[in-house]
């Protein structure tokens, strides 16, 4: 088996890097794939939280870099889905614990095991950023449409364009949308954020209160099917698994009853 | 005078817009590593090349940076009036 390793990185921190791992993890495997998070923020670790696993961590990344134990022995098992596992980062250790090259032979040996290798990225551009690329075959880019957040996704982006022999494909994912606030003229749409960094869009995740509660249960994408931020990052999955899925109609998301109306009579209202 | 304000926004002052364009222009410094005196300086320098070629019409004279893909253009327009003798 040869899986596909992808990372998932940002430059910012804050905007949803850990958050989208965790959901796009679970609606990956939940489509029968068999996928391993791996969490790069060595001493700042937090998908094992997201996950619901924090109880279940026995060994982490840098035991099995250090052949302290088995890379099996490391992986923690989900509580729902048999195909998914999580790599947890080590807790009390730092970025300077691994190296790139450790990364590498790492990554090739997960995607031996599973079809989708996610690994989480640290915020930043520096050695915890090199290490967690340095495996990885292709990249998704999460940002916010504020102009901090975009900033930095460009940055990650020429960093990402100069490893074009290692890092095939890299896309985007616009994070926390407000379509009212974008109706309004107050915040940059996702058209705005497209032009202005002129990448190829994965997928665009509305804010959603929903989102803390699944964190808060540690339990991604358990809302169900109504969860607007859910159905973003099931779409994003069938996207990655080189699915058309047509992009969520945002207007619809706010809808009162006459915005319902118009846009049954003007259906070409979306993103 | 929220509503009235509403009512007479035109297009392009809204704070969507203004940070696109903002967003826009320092994308492109920040892609070229470009300092910030560094255009304006150019500027002068192009302006006093043409000048001695050309009369030139400084108030409709237009310089600025585009952005095609994730590269960067100088646009440059210098309405000729009369060539110098």
């Amino acid at each position: 088996m040869s899986g596909r390793v992808i990372v998932v990185t940002s430059g910012k921190g804050g905007v949803g890097k850990t958050t989208a791992t965790a959901n796009i993890g679970v609606a990956l495997a939940s489509t029968g794939a068999s996928v391993a998070l791996v969490d790069m923020d060595i001493g700042l670790r937090n998908l094992d939280i997201l996950m619901g696993l924090e109880n279940r961590v026995v060994y982490n990344l840098v035991d099995v870099v250090e052949e302290k134990c088995k890379l099996r022995q490391a992986l923690v098992k989900d509580k729902r889905l048999p195909s998914l596992c999580l790599l947890p980062a080590a807790q009390t250790r730092d970025k300077s614990a691994v190296n790139a090259e450790q990364m590498k032979k790492l990554s090739d040996e997960l995607k031996t095991m599973f079809d989708y290798v996610l690994i989480d990225s640290p915020a930043g551009i520096e050695s915890g950023f090199q290490n967690a690329i340095a495996g990885a075959s292709e990249a998704v880019v999460i940002c916010t449409p504020e102009m901090s957040a975009v900033r930095d996704a460009d940055r990650v982006i020429g960093l990402l364009e100069a490893r074009k022999e290692e890092i095939g494909q890299y896309r985007l994912i616009i994070n926390r949308i407000r379509p009212q606030m974008v109706k309004s003229n107050d915040m940059m749409s996702v058209q705005d954020v497209l032009e202005i960094l002129s990448v190829k869009l994965l997928g665009v995740v509305p804010e959603d209160d929903e989102v803390i509660v699944s964190t808060n249960k540690g339990e991604p994408l358990s809302g169900g099917e109504n969860v607007r931020a859910g159905q973003a990052y099931r779409n994003i999955a069938q996207r990655l698994k080189g699915e058309e899925v047509p992009f969520l109609d945002l207007d619809s998301l706010n809808a009162t009853w006459l915005s319902k109306v118009v846009s049954f009579f003007n259906p070409t209202a979306r993103v | 005078m929220q509503v009235l304000n509403w009512f007479f926004r035109t297009k392009g002052d809204d704070v969507r817009t203004r940070a696109k364009d903002r967003m826009r222009l320092m994308l492109i410094h920040d892609r070229l590593e470009l300092p910030p005196d560094r255009l304006a300086s150019l500027e002068e320098e192009l302006i006093a090349v043409v000048s001695r070629y050309f009369e030139i019409d400084r108030d409709t004279t237009r310089f600025d940076l585009q952005q095609y893909e994730r590269r960067a253009a100088l646009v440059a327009n210098f309405p000729l009036l009369r060539s110098k003798s």
